[in-house]
């Protein structure tokens, strides 16, 4: 969690590759994100805030090719995506182009693809930012399922209620720093709060108003 | 430990990319070389006999396919790189276990492969009209590869580089179709003045116009090994900046 400009993007951004680093390490399930990339990259997968599908493929082909691109042979690729649209209730739509999809089917359509190539670490960024309530809901149950079935999940929000009723330990960033990083009733207990709202404001320097 | 894998997806998506816009692709170069045979060729042409020691539509069926494999090879790699880029999508590659050089030779295989394809279209249009074949088939192909190789790298680096679409159409405008034209598609150096001459030198794409051309008439304006040379320098220069470029992640990563 953290205020916008916080850093929350730009971490994971270090962490996928997509920034490129001007000091620091990261190391995912301990292979380092540069020196290692091959692996390290295999062992993430990314839905990332904005749609970012390729325009010329189909629901369906968007899953086959990225499959392609992390090194799964077409025939399991394509065994992969037929199960993945199933999981995500897709398969209707998977000759569509994603410009013909709903808001709530991209978003699931984001999930499957960062799951193609079956990583031990999903990351989120702001999966439900601008999302109504109902898909809201449809979506933290797509992440349940997920993370019952033993996915360690990483992601930002800007919803507390998302964040109380989803993770297990929350990090808070301000400014570019990790401010806090605990098991979410311990960090509210060590700050003495009743919520993580107020824990959240004393640590990101904001007031309620009244 | 190459993502062979990971690379043939990215050709075949760049493959299919190219299908989707197949009218796009090819009938612009075919109706382009048949106005152009028709016109030079044919009609205008029917009052020159011979230019450079063959007959004009012969000299200029080769400058027509070298500027139909420029135009489709810078084509190919600048626009599906900047769409990419444009759409976000390019963040697919670049989050993926694919290496800088892996994601740098599927776009310029897509591209070489597009500049093959249509300059061969177009030769062989020019075939059923003219009649008359390549003298010499490994400096066709030699020359046909590394030109289609140099200007897919400058497709990249265009594509790179590219703030909007207007940029990409700004150096096609003003420097790859007036050195084209001026090059020696439709006429012979040898028949400018002295001083348009040695000016003339110092465009690059005369050196693969000519070259080809040799490949196609057997003569030429230029020492051969000089185009060779030429073309094959300009080419490894081009694809050095392309993969610089792309492993600095310049305008792919924050």
């Amino acid at each position: 969690m953290g205020p916008n400009g916080a850093g929350k993007t730009t971490t994971i951004n270090a962490i996928v590759g997509l920034a490129t680093f001007q000091g620091g390490q990261i190391s995912v399930f301990g292979h380092d994100v540069v020196a290692d990339f091959r692996r390290s990259r295999q062992l993430v997968g990314l839905s990332p805030q904005d749609f970012n599908f390729d325009r010329y493929l189909s629901v369906e082909e968007i899953l086959t090719y990225q499959g392609g691109y992390y090194g799964v042979p077409l025939s399991q690729a394509k065994q992969r995506a037929r199960e993945l649209l199933e999981q995500f209730e897709l398969t209707d739509k998977r000759r569509n182009n994603y410009l013909e999809l709903s808001g709530g089917m991209k978003r699931r359509l984001s999930l499957a693809r960062a799951l193609t190539h079956r990583p031990k670490l999903l990351i989120l960024d702001e999966p439900t930012a601008g999302m109504d309530v109902e898909l809201r809901l449809e979506l933290w149950d797509f992440l349940k399922i997920i993370n019952a079935g033993g996915m360690t999940i990483f992601m930002t929000s800007h919803y507390l209620e998302e964040v109380e009723m989803l993770c297990n330990r929350v990090g808070i960033v301000n400014h570019g720093r990790l401010v806090a990083l605990e098991e979410k009733s311990k960090l509210i207990a060590h700050h003495g709060k009743d919520t993580l709202q107020e824990v959240f404001l004393e640590l990101v320097g904001r007031r309620t108003r009244g | 430990m190459v993502n062979y894998i990971g690379l043939g997806a990215l050709i075949r998506r760049e493959l299919k990319r190219t299908y989707m816009v197949i009218n796009q692709v090819v009938w612009p170069p075919v109706i382009m070389t048949l106005l152009f045979l028709f016109i030079f060729g044919l009609s205008l042409g029917s009052r020159i006999k011979t230019l450079g020691g063959v007959p004009y539509v012969e000299f200029l069926l080769p400058g027509l396919v070298m500027l139909n494999v420029i135009s489709s090879s810078y084509d190919e790699s600048s626009s599906s790189l900047f769409q990419q880029r444009f759409m976000n999508s390019i963040q697919e590659l670049l989050i993926a276990p694919l290496s800088y050089v892996e994601i740098v030779v599927g776009f310029l295989t897509g591209s070489v492969l597009r500049g093959l394809v249509i300059g061969n279209l177009v030769m062989l249009i020019g075939l059923a009209l003219v009649r008359v074949g390549p003298h010499d088939a490994f400096v066709y192909f030699y020359f046909m590869c590394v030109t289609a190789l140099l200007f897919s790298a400058l497709g990249m680096i265009a594509g790179l580089l590219g703030k909007t679409w207007d940029n990409l159409a700004i150096f096609t405008t003003f420097v790859i179709t007036p050195l084209t034209y001026i090059g020696g598609v439709f006429s012979s150096i040898s028949l400018l003045p002295p001083l348009f001459q040695h000016v003339s030198l110092a465009n690059p794409m005369l050196y693969m116009i000519d070259g080809f051309r040799y490949s196609y008439t057997g003569v030429g304006d230029i020492n051969l090994i000089v185009d060779a040379v030429a073309v094959t320098a300009l080419a490894l220069i081009a694809l050095a900046v392309a993969f610089i470029l792309t492993k600095r992640g310049v305008n792919l990563r924050v």
